[in-house]
């Protein structure tokens, strides 16, 4: 859903012997760039708007650095949030930097749309191109098997928690709910005894609510679609998204444990968490990174743990991520460029242990959070080498994020829904919304009115 | 058509004993004095808690501490001053750039409609081509049509224009030409020359003065005081402006403040934002303050013209 | 808007028949030339390029894409009446046409009656006016995108709101606001009416100070009070301007977008869901790409319908606004 631009992932690569020779091969890359004759100019997405001074100096060093390197190209960054409304009027427009980002969700239509550059080419020349778990980088592979968007980075839902507002309430802060039973009744004790949320959701008309909707809708074992393409059938009345919607009712009107703002979006529910407003939220297992850089988060408030999963053996946990892609207006050489851009700022920290370690050094020079936990885009027993490249650098409070780190490995991992994803979560907004304001509002009858509106959606390919 | 004078405190003329609607008499019944004096009192109060409050509020949480704006938002000065909102607005969100940006935006937006509205309202009200009425008729049609309609339209002419090719996303221009197609501004400028005394016009044609020297030296300068009512509402128009240059200027340097406060309100510490808000509004308060007299004169105007 | 077209068109037949100029009986392109017909262009081109790029092209552009279905990146396709027959089974376009109305009406209710009055109380007060003045207009100045986001702060529903606090001092418990599928529209209105009302007051002050004072007289000879005088005269007297400032709200009204877009998007539940929002995502909503056929059939009906609409209120009060 709401990417940004993530700074650094924690990702890593496996093997000291892969590393190795992706390390020649990489530096490969770079020396044939620095061969290269005429000047090129390229674009690229920084960070998002409102980023504090130092993370846009972190990265302004990062093109410097890769400028040098790379002597032909210019580089110039344009701040930019993928947001679900805004994101088209940029498209159409052809404002986009040259580099950008979208979510998971979207790169495949949109390649298929043929509003992405193609990038097969280049894509399967990288070296580590094979390596990729298959299941994400199927993600930038349109239906013509063509390469349209490189994975840089993945993410399961996660729960955040205040450890700060555990402790006040008489909870234990290093024993976060496992059960849905358990963080409601959690969530009431906050708000009873600290006045502040126990557990608030994103609720805000940019597809967020629906976005959280379908997390509990899977967690607890259901699903939205059934099927794939324009021929999907909407499920959004499943009985597990009533049971969802009926659970937030009764936090909401009963417990009263959600607080007062229902217009939550996916900036907004960081800064409340970080001001110490919210007890839990549900959002990505990054969101450190973003209350790091746009909020200044006091690191003794922050716990990240799994999301409770149902005892049903569909329930698993939403998982999503970003993906590069290029401005299908790039001329071939920009192509390259930025290619050479997304390996060098996406990529490289992943795979070069000399650049991982020379990355988080920088990062944490200029007090930028490293070692925020994610998904790995290639496997798990990289991951946790990868760890160990730069484990004196992480200066994210990584114990209080260990309940996640300890359950996420164990968690089935389900891609969000596959047909027109963005339209389904729009639909759905409403529904959640009318949950959250309207006292008599029915579950049921609301998912099956929204039904018909996300069949059409899928069906004209929206 | 309703007078464009407006009263005001002090120089307004004392009205005769019997013309008007309250007469002196009326004000010696202690009913008209009280109930009367008494609404307008409490009319006074009202626009200062309502009208002035909200205003006042701002400016002062935005040299307040953010936590006690946010914890006590009525309270005045619980824990002192913070003036570090001010300058952070400046600093962190870098307000002085998108003030000019804006003003940039505006300046360019007034130039444009003051071009177009006299040179066109003299063609067709001094020089009279034949097929003026044709172009007259035109005009008033688009009236009709509210501009937010043509946003869909005009932005894909924008972003992929016909004849000349290329993009003017990012651009100024973008804002800038179609701020001048405003018939309005040529309906008000044209009555206004209507009603200009043809005998200087002969009497300078006779002198030998071409349709040019014409505008410039006789038309223009008797037009001042329209000049500067469309000249107001160009500024304040363009200074108010969001859907348009939200749509066209997508990059974060070029977006005036209207767009961008919107933009880094989720990003940006609350009692920061508030100053910058604050700074949004300076311009124009201080500019209504100073012109008051042609801002009241130019709304009634308004009304007087489409009454 | 409509008032205007028939008076400067009537100002302007005028004009064109006294025009001093001798009627020529052969007109060649070198008495055309002669007659300044060079500079007469000229002058007009500014008007004419600008117009004609800037609103009478997309008016038309407006027209043709309505038929049309087109995303940028392929060739636009004739479609025929598809897009407005999609727009009409859209479930949200009912909805939208409904808080439209409602936001209209509301607009009304709050904002019509509220300057009148204080226009009259502002226009009899003998000292200060400059001061009132001065006060109804200053929110008018306010960018209204900060007016938005002030009150949007001002609507905070926790307790510690600034609405909610001022109310918890008389007692009432904290309310909602935006955050209500029921009171949301209201609290837009509200904001709104509170940056809009003070061109209005200004309007109705113009129209005021232009009343014949002869007419008073005659009323004080007879023998009226205040209150006949302001029934018989001063009302009779504003009738053609309250008419206008009705029509121009109502229109103005049916466009409603920046409330609704910067304070709830649309929400909560599509409560806050106007016309303008629906055409706004329409087009850029989608962040798979744009329904520009849709966006532009929604518009001309909302063009359509307001057209329609300044016809038949002008025609239904012209009897009564012409004294």
């Amino acid at each position: 859903m709401q990417l940004h631009n993530r700074a650094r992932r924690s990702i890593r690569m496996g093997s000291a012997v892969l590393a190795a020779s992706l390390v020649a091969a990489a530096t490969g890359v770079a020396s044939t760039a620095a061969a290269s004759t005429p000047t090129v100019s390229i674009s690229v997405a920084s960070l998002i708007p409102g980023s504090t001074k130092a993370a846009v100096a972190e990265f302004n060093a990062q093109v410097k650095e890769f400028e040098k390197s790379n002597p032909g190209i210019k580089v110039s960054s344009v701040q930019y949030q993928w947001t679900g409304p805004t994101f088209a009027a940029k498209l159409a427009a052809g404002t986009l930097p040259t580099v950008f980002t979208v979510p998971f969700t979207d790169g495949r239509s949109l390649g298929e749309n043929g509003q992405l550059a193609n990038l097969t080419t280049y894509a399967k020349a990288l070296p580590y191109w094979n390596k990729f778990n298959p299941a994400v980088i199927a993600e930038g592979i349109d239906a013509k098997h063509q390469v349209i968007a490189i994975p840089t980075a993945a993410y399961a839902q996660a729960l955040s928690y205040n450890r700060q507002l555990f402790q006040q309430a008489g909870l234990n802060p290093n024993d976060p709910p496992k059960t849905w039973a358990q963080l409601e009744s959690d969530a009431k004790q906050i708000s009873q005894k600290t006045g502040m949320a126990g557990y608030a959701e994103m609720g805000a008309s940019d597809n967020t609510a629906g976005w959280i909707l379908t997390t509990l809708d899977y967690a607890l074992g259901g699903r939205m679609e059934q099927g794939i393409g324009t021929k999907a059938r909407a499920t959004l009345a499943n009985p597990q998204a009533v049971q969802a919607l009926n659970m937030l009712h009764n936090m909401r009107w009963n417990d009263n444990s959600m607080g007062s703002d229902f217009n939550y979006g996916w900036s907004t529910i960081n800064q409340a968490f970080a001001a110490g407003q919210v007890g839990m939220f549900i959002s990505g297992s990054d969101v450190y990174t973003n209350m790091v850089q746009s909020y200044n988060i006091n690191p003794k408030i922050y716990g990240l743990a799994p999301i409770p999963l149902a005892n049903n053996k569909n329930a698993g946990v939403l998982g999503g991520g970003t993906l590069a892609a290029v401005s299908p207006r790039a001329s071939a050489a920009q192509i390259a460029a930025a290619m050479k851009w997304i390996n060098f700022y996406y990529m490289e920290p992943l795979i070069n242990k000399t650049q991982a370690i020379r990355n988080a050094r920088t990062l944490v020079a200029s007090k930028q959070p490293v070692g925020v936990p994610a998904l790995p885009i290639f496997n798990e027993a990289q991951y946790k080498l990868a760890n160990s490249w730069i484990k004196k650098y992480i200066n994210v409070p990584l114990k209080q994020m260990q309940p996640f780190l300890n359950g996420v490995f164990k968690q089935r991992l389900i891609p969000e829904p596959e047909a027109s994803t963005q339209y389904v979560y729009g639909t759905l907004d409403p529904v959640v919304q009318s949950v959250f304001t309207d006292q008599a509002a029915n579950p049921a009858s609301l998912l099956r009115a929204a039904n018909p509106t996300a069949q059409s959606g899928i069906q004209a390919g929206k | 058509m309703t007078s464009l004078r407006i009263r005001r405190g002090g120089r307004a003329p004392v009205p005769e004993a019997t013309q008007g609607l309250v007469l002196h008499s009326d004000w010696q019944r202690p009913s008209v004095r009280w109930g009367l004096g008494g609404a307008q009192l409490l009319l006074l109060v009202l626009l200062v808690v309502g009208g002035l409050g909200p205003i006042l509020w701002l400016a002062k949480s935005a040299i307040t501490p953010t936590q006690d704006t946010l914890i006590k938002p009525i309270a005045v000065f619980p824990h002192g001053v913070d003036l570090s909102n001010l300058s952070n607005a400046w600093t962190q969100v870098d307000v002085g750039r998108y003030l000019l940006n804006t003003i940039e935006i505006a300046a360019g937006s007034w130039l444009s409609q003051i071009i177009v509205s006299t040179t066109g309202a003299y063609a067709l009200s001094v020089l009279r081509p034949k097929w003026g009425s044709l172009i007259m008729g035109a005009l008033l049609t688009t009236l009709f049509v509210p501009s937010v309609v043509l946003l869909v339209p005009l932005y894909i002419e924008v972003v992929h224009p016909p004849l000349i090719g290329g993009s003017y996303v990012n651009s100024y221009w973008a804002i800038w030409l179609p701020a001048g197609a405003s018939a309005f501004n040529v309906v008000l400028m044209k009555r206004f020359f209507d009603n200009l005394p043809r005998e200087i016009f002969e009497a300078a044609r006779i002198d030998g003065a071409g349709p040019l020297r014409l505008f410039i030296s006789v038309v223009l300068p008797m037009s001042k005081p329209i000049l500067g009512v469309v000249s107001i509402f160009a500024v304040l128009a363009s200074w108010k402006d969001f859907l348009w240059p939200l749509l066209v200027l997508t990059d974060a340097s070029k977006q005036p403040l209207s767009v961008r406060l919107p933009t880094i309100q989720g990003q940006t510490d609350l009692g920061v934002f508030l100053a910058a808000m604050l700074i949004a509004c300076l311009v124009p308060i201080v500019g209504f303050l100073v012109f008051q007299r042609s801002f009241l004169r130019g709304s009634g105007l308004g009304g007087a013209l489409k009454g | 808007m409509a008032p205007e077209l028939e008076q400067t068109d009537s100002t302007f037949t005028a004009a064109t028949i006294s025009a001093t100029r001798p009627a020529r009986a052969r007109r060649t392109p070198l008495t055309w030339l002669r007659a300044g017909g060079i500079s007469r262009l000229l002058f007009l081109a500014p008007l004419i390029l600008v117009f004609g790029a800037f609103s009478w092209y997309p008016i038309v552009r407006l027209v043709l894409m309505s038929f049309q279905q087109t995303n940028l990146v392929q060739p636009a396709t004739w479609v025929g009446l598809q897009n407005f027959s999609e727009v009409i089974h859209d479930p949200l376009f009912p909805i939208a046409v409904r808080n439209t109305l409602e936001f209209a009406g509301l607009a009304l209710v709050f904002g019509y009656p509220i300057p009148l009055i204080a226009a009259v109380l502002i226009s009899e007060v003998r000292r200060r006016r400059g001061l009132y003045s001065a006060l109804v207009y200053l929110p008018v100045v306010i960018p209204p995108v900060v007016a938005v986001l002030l009150w949007k702060f001002f609507y905070d529903a926790a307790p510690t709101g600034v609405f909610n606090t001022i109310l918890g001092w008389v007692g009432i418990a904290p309310q909602q606001w935006i955050q209500s599928q029921g009171q949301a529209m209201p609290s837009l209105v509200l904001e709104s009416t509170w940056a809009n009302a003070g061109g209005t007051v200004i309007i109705y002050l113009a129209a005021l100070t232009g009343v014949n004072p002869e007419l008073y007289e005659a009323a004080s000879v007879d023998g009226a009070g205040l209150w006949k005088k302001l029934w018989h005269v001063t009302l009779p007297q504003m009738r053609t301007v309250m008419l206008v400032t009705m029509i121009l709200q109502i229109i103005g009204t049916a466009q409603v977008f920046l409330e609704p877009y910067l304070f709830t998007q649309g929400g909560p539940a599509n409560s806050t869901l106007t016309v303008m929002l629906l055409i706004y995502n329409y087009a850029f909503g989608n962040s798979l790409g744009a329904s520009y056929g849709e966006a532009a059939a929604l518009s001309l009906m909302l063009v359509a319908f307001l057209a329609a609409f300044s016809l038949i209120y002008l025609r239904a009060t012209r009897a009564w606004s012409s004294e």
